[in-house]
């Protein structure tokens, strides 16, 4: 996917910048941003903009005495302040300009990035997995708002211990009279961040050594894909049980183990990708050129390599989830008091015909979540790959 | 060709002796060691000393390290100390188990797998595509042990206890306790019936991947210039679909075949804990807690000959369905 | 290749699988009339012998016409029963209750009240100094493959239990008797004397013996009757019930024996007991209550309402003979002052625990003294109560302040009241009792880390007198109605691998040794009240609770009684209801 040159269009291309309807234009789009591109008909943007101003006004309504205080609070909670400026200030601005620039004719592109935009847009399955995906991390970001209480706070164990849904606890209690909705959505945050550290450790790791291994080719190119051929026949959940069973299980260990194992799939890719640019004109240009090779390597045949690394990360992030859950089941997961996902599940399990809550919850939390990635991951991949649109 | 054949094969001996060092010196420098579990109040230090020498402890571990590759050499891949038994017939007892498994996995797997894609193909981008999509995804993203725990408490629990349903499913086990009262007929219903849910939680979370390769395929096929000419001649869709573009969108898939072979002995751990079913996943994980050396390193390296052997399994196929491949 | 013969070829190899897998179980002997053989030499010799001995012992003693004979019962359990029925190097519980009441026998057993009464020993006689017991035994016992069960049997496994060279795990139950040959005398075929010193509860450890066939493992070197595959793969005892097969992981089949003494209630009700393996908790509970087992034996507390709200399973709950605690290494600094360790205690509301952790089944422990035990008496012990300010306040007194408004208090020095505790993982209750002390204590300003690790590293973290690698540590011991502290607390004994608390106390160490050799009980209740005493005061551990062991048991099995005894301590009677057959 290259950024190739651009063909310049006199007219609104269709779909796309065609209509100026923004019903209601900049005054509506003033107070509820995001309203009139979705009666307009784009409703996947308008509706992450609608939803986005929304969802943080109803914070700052019902949580003021928390904002307030987070200004002099901890390190989470500044950064949650900050989301929800940030999120306010980000829908209100692009909702205003996308109104804006809806009035003139627009010069549009046709390039592959354009052409994949439009794609991804058009496929709702994925357009619905990346708003979920961005409300949670929006979630998972503002928890200190959101939750309504402490995830580790053990209430009366006598009497608010398996209890079922309520007002006073949404989800219900867990074993030790916590809340379960607290949990969940701090569990949130370990479970999105497990999966996005350890799969950046194995993307970046995998992208290096899969463009060193593709460029230069010969005996780097064979030494590199032996070591990979060696990591991928590993027995990897054995090698996964044994680290992790041997050392402390810590949030730390598993990201590493997770993402030094996730690698070599990325690797192969990437090595792929580049054995094929290398012959392209623009290579051997830029070779011609006496451009340092690193700079090849990183200016030109990576950004160009990327397209399929994305879609494997995509898809990746949610496996990763579901393989957190698994060391949880075996008892290997994030230590207590911590909740994650997968632990909150493991941890249910018993219950399962009695307080089912337990593990339903965060279990369809993984399932939906998981989901979403993959749909977003099959989306991208459908829209980057030419040969696969119609 | 052969000579191809012949260097893959040299080339991975180093391969799996390395993985097999790799795993014996993780394995044996792990801190705690057999004889720790056997520590109970009375048992004086020499006697666990002569223990540590029964299992042949005592030595150094690089001294260990060439007698078990020297070992395993010769075929003896030790005495296993949990289970009292030589490694070697003990991973026999296990592995007719976790291949019956798989084995019904993948081809429940495959076969709808590849009906599912191909619909998916043939009607792209409409409604019935895109709900596929996500029903498949579903059971893909699902933890395979919550889906297995589910499938339990529907199919099995509620299936008969609460909806009096006439067809339930054993929640465990390969066979019935009275399996050996059973006429011929019997036992093999007996053990379809025991193999239905185990195999339904490892197929179900395969189906998505194979569809969804199943679909790149057919897509890529149906592009081609011999349908477009097909279409062309007027003949009816399903000939088109059925007798020419299927055939060749399967040839990609077989490749697939060779790349979920060590699925077959690492993907079911989950599954064989949950139901009862005795099965390597389980053996050597349990080996690996009681530090069951032998069982851990026989079965890793195991594993490790299979991926390699299945590597070259799925570029060999691979060059047989594609003449354009040819490797020297 | 076209569609059709790829489906053709899918369907031919996936008959051609399930052919396969056909044979491969044939081979594993499907036939009911035979049993499976093992290809170990040793098995291919003893089954044999066996097969043929049941089989004549069937024609012998036709089966009573009562319509309570006949059937199978199926238990269900999370464990494998870790080396089998062989007696001298097994210490599983279920393993060794197979041992005691399933497949081999005991010298004596237990009534309801706890008092020794006669199995495969007729009649006890003790000598008037306490220096030797004398096992009269009887004469109407065989082994499964036919040859009579004697004294040269009794004496074989006295002397493989003694010797250190077999690493008998509970070998600390011998420490009285004299050890090996030198112990153990053969007056005639069926009489055997065993001798010892005088001391406390003599007769319990042959409660717990299931002894050994001598003619089959009379010639095996001590130290390699562990990997011996006769523990599980064919076994030979002399019990209700006769060894049928056993699949690594899977499950025991046992069969009934038809030749058990009709004194002892003749042949078992049940024609086969089969015990199988299954290591999820859910899945046992769906078993038992979809009627594919009749036991299910460790319910998890949270599942008990369910088992009682079934029609067809009932509930059974007995004090069962584990306590769990947190064992303290007092080597540490924070962990030196005994007021420390009980201001924990009283900070740590254990009631409450039991309620929620166990759901009621179980009861608060203040020491090593079970509550059904004999020695155990309520009102004479000044147990520790959940009373959070005066656990403050005791705080106070010894030194340890919040001094920077941490939550947390610190000493003079600015060391900060933060404990680790370490827990096995894998265990669901030991890590429930870490999480909720963290948050109890807490609440006096102590800081406790849960912290789980894998077994066997933990085993080695607290084992290596070197090492002591760890704080608090989460355990659970299983005691026998002989209690004997003496490894756990005893001075002496403080760099041997059980003293994980380090107790140098002097009180302790005079009371373990009198309650060591007190023959006579009621001197010994006494010092039992002042043991217990001594032992809240110090606070090696903090003994937090004995579970209740659960079962859940199909209505369609009758005559099952349980108790602290054991689970299988009825398997004999155990019959399946006729009209429900």
């Amino acid at each position: 996917m290259s950024r190739g040159p651009e063909t310049v269009v006199e007219q609104p291309v269709s779909g796309y910048a065609a209509s100026a309807r923004r019903p209601g234009g900049r005054g509506l789009s003033a107070v509820l941003p995001g309203l009139p591109q979705l009666l307009g008909g784009r409703w996947g943007t308008g509706a992450m903009a609608l939803l986005t101003w929304l969802g943080m006004g109803l914070i700052l309504a019902a949580r003021s005495d928390r904002v307030l205080a987070a200004t002099a609070g901890g390190w989470d909670q500044r950064v949650a302040l900050a989301t929800l400026l940030l999120a306010l200030l980000a829908s209100w601005i692009w909702s205003w300009r996308e109104v804006a620039e809806a009035d003139r004719l627009k010069t549009v592109g046709v390039s592959q990035w354009d052409l994949a935009v439009r794609a991804f847009s058009k496929n709702r399955t994925a357009v619905a997995g990346m708003i979920v995906i961005v409300g949670l991390y929006l979630v998972a970001l503002l928890t200190p708002f959101i939750a309504p209480h402490d995830p580790n706070t053990q209430y009366d164990l006598l009497t608010n211990r398996l209890v079922g849904m309520s007002a006073e606890h949404p989800l219900g209690t867990d074993q030790f009279a916590r809340d379960v909705l607290s949990r969940l959505l701090y569990g949130a945050r370990i479970s999105l961040s497990i999966g996005f550290v350890a799969v950046g450790i194995s993307v970046t790791i995998g992208t290096l050594l899969g463009a060193i291994a593709g460029f230069f080719g010969g005996f780097i190119d064979g030494a590199i894909m032996r070591f990979v051929d060696m990591v991928i026949s590993f027995p990897r959940l054995i090698l996964l049980i044994t680290i992790i069973a041997i050392f402390e299980p810590s949030i730390f260990l598993i990201i590493t183990v997770l993402g030094l194992t996730l690698w070599p799939s990325t690797a192969r890719i990437v090595r792929g990708e580049v054995l094929s640019l290398r012959e392209r004109e623009f290579v051997q240009a830029a070779e011609a050129l006496g451009y340092p090779k690193k700079r090849i390597i990183l200016r030109h045949l990576i950004p160009n390599a990327l397209a399929p690394v994305i879609v494997a990360a995509t898809l990746g992030i949610g496996n990763t989830i579901v393989l957190e859950a698994g060391l949880s089941f075996l008892g290997l997961g994030v230590q207590p008091p911590t909740p994650s996902w997968g632990t909150m599940v493991a941890a249910g399990r018993n219950n399962l015909l009695g307080a089912w809550w337990l593990s339903t919850f965060p279990g369809l939390a993984i399932v939906f979540t998981v989901l979403s990635f993959n749909l977003v991951g099959d989306g991208l991949r459908d829209a980057l790959d030419p040969r696969l649109r119609s | 060709m052969t000579q191809y054949v012949l260097r893959r094969l040299l080339g991975a001996i180093p391969l799996v002796l390395g993985i097999a060092t790799i795993i014996f010196f993780l394995v044996n420098l792990a801190p705690g060691d057999p004889t720790l579990l056997l520590l109970s109040p009375g048992v004086t230090d020499e006697v666990i000393q002569q223990m540590r020498e029964n299992f042949g402890l005592d030595q150094p571990v690089h001294i260990r390290y060439v007698k078990w590759i020297g070992a395993m050499l010769t075929g003896d891949f030790g005495y296993s100390f949990t289970h009292s038994r030589p490694v070697a017939d003990v991973l026999m007892d296990f592995l007719p188990n976790t291949l019956i498994l798989s084995a019904s996995a993948l081809l429940v797997a495959f076969l709808f797998g590849i009906v599912l894609g191909t619909i998916q193909a043939v009607r792209q981008y409409s409604a019935m595509d895109s709900s596929l999509s996500v029903v498949l995804l579903f059971f893909y993203s699902m933890p395979s042990f919550w889906l297995a725990l589910m499938l339990i408490l529907t199919m099995s629990l509620y299936a008969r206890n609460v909806w009096g349903l006439p067809i339930y499913f054993p929640a465990s086990g390969m066979m019935s306790t009275d399996y050996e009262f059973l006429s011929a007929g019997g036992k093999l219903v007996d053990r379809v019936k025991h193999l239905v849910l185990p195999t339904l939680s490892l197929a179900l979370v395969l189906m998505a991947g194979i569809a969804r390769y199943m679909r790149g395929s057919m897509l890529e096929v149906v592009r081609q210039d011999f349908v477009r000419t097909a279409h062309a001649k007027g003949l009816p869709e399903r000939t088109v679909v059925f007798k020419h573009a299927l055939r060749n969108a399967l040839l990609p898939i077989i490749t697939l075949v060779g790349l979920y072979i060590p699925f077959l002995f690492s993907g079911t751990v989950f599954i064989e804990t949950i139901f009862a079913w005795p099965g390597m996943g389980r053996l050597i994980v349990e080996a690996i807690f009681q530090r069951d050396y032998p069982v851990v390193m026989a079965g890793a390296f195991f594993f490790a000959t299979m991926v390699v052997v299945a590597n070259l399994v799925a570029d060999l196929l691979y060059a047989v369905v594609d003449p354009r491949i040819r490797y020297e | 290749m076209d569609m059709k013969t790829l489906t053709e070829g899918r369907r031919m190899g996936r008959q051609l699988l399930f052919v396969g897998a056909l044979t491969a179980m044939a081979a594993c002997g499907s036939e009911p009339v035979q049993r499976p053989i093992p290809g170990v030499a040793f098995c291919q010799e003893v089954l044999p012998a066996v097969e043929a001995y049941v089989a004549q012992a069937r024609q012998a003693n036709p089966v009573p016409d009562d319509p309570r004979y006949g059937g199978t019962a199926v238990l269900g359990s999370i464990g494998e029963l870790a080396d089998g029925m062989n007696a001298a190097v097994s210490s599983d519980y279920s393993a060794t209750q197979h041992q005691q009441f399933v497949n081999l026998m005991t010298l004596i057993d237990y009534d309801e009240n706890l008092e020794p009464r006669p199995y495969l020993a007729e009649r006890v006689e003790i000598a008037e100094d306490n220096t030797s017991v004398t096992f009269h035994l009887r004469q109407d016992v065989f082994w499964h493959d036919g040859e009579q069960t004697t004294a040269d049997d009794v004496a074989f496994t006295y002397e493989v239990v003694t010797n250190p060279l077999t690493a008998f795990p509970n070998a600390a139950y011998w420490d009285r008797y004299v050890q090996g040959s030198e112990g153990v005398e053969i007056i005639d075929d069926f009489t055997v004397r065993i001798h010892m010193e005088p001391h406390a509860e003599f007769l319990d450890p042959f409660r717990s013996l299931g002894i050994l066939p001598e003619h089959l493992l009379g010639d095996v070197p001590p130290q390699e009757l562990k990997q011996h595959p006769f523990g599980t793969q064919c076994p030979v005892g002399n019990g209700p019930f006769v060894f049928y097969s056993h699949s690594a992981q899977d499950r025991w089949v046992f069969e009934a024996n038809p030749a058990f003494p009709e004194a002892l209630g003749g042949r078992p009700f049940l024609d086969r007991y089969i015990y199988r393996v299954i290591p999820e908790q859910t899945t046992l509970l769906t078993e038992l209550l979809t009627q594919n087992i009749d036991v299910y034996s460790g319910v998890a507390p949270d599942q008990a309402q369910r088992i009682l709200d079934d029609a067809n399973t009932e509930l059974v709950d007995f004090p069962s003979r584990q306590y769990v605690f947190v064992g303290w290494n007092a080597r540490r600094l924070q962990l030196a002052d005994p007021r420390v360790r009980r201001a924990i205690a009283m900070g740590t509301d254990r009631e409450r625990i039991v309620e929620a952790i166990l759901q009621g089944y179980g009861t608060v422990a203040h020491s090593s003294v079970p509550p059904f035990h004999w020695a155990f008496d309520e009102g004479r012990i000044e147990t520790i109560e959940y009373d959070p300010e005066e656990a403050a306040a005791l705080l106070e007194e010894a030194g340890w302040t919040d001094r920077d408004g941490d939550g947390v208090r610190e000493n003079a020095e600015g060391v900060s009241l933060s404990i680790s505790v370490k827990y096995n993982q894998g265990n669901q209750q030991r890590q429930d009792v870490a999480e909720i002390m963290q948050s109890q204590l807490a609440d006096i300003g102590v800081e406790v880390q849960p912290q789980v690790v894998e077994w066997a590293t933990l085993l080695q973290d607290i084992n290596t007198p070197e090492l002591r690698n760890f704080d608090g540590v989460v355990m659970g011991w299983v005691v026998e109605f002989k209690l004997d502290d003496m490894d756990l607390f005893h001075s002496d004994r403080i760099d041997q691998p059980f003293a994980w608390s380090g107790t140098e106390n002097p009180a302790i160490d005079r009371l373990l040794v009198e309650l060591g050799t007190a023959v006579d009980r009621n001197m010994a209740r006494e010092l039992w009240a002042e043991y217990q005493n001594v032992l809240i005061e110090e606070q090696p551990y903090l003994f937090f609770y004995f579970p209740s062991r659960l079962i859940g048991v199909s209505s369609r099995l009758e005559n099952v009684t349980m108790d602290q005894r054991g689970v299988w301590l009825s398997a004999r009677d155990w019959y399946i209801d006729p009209a429900s057959r």
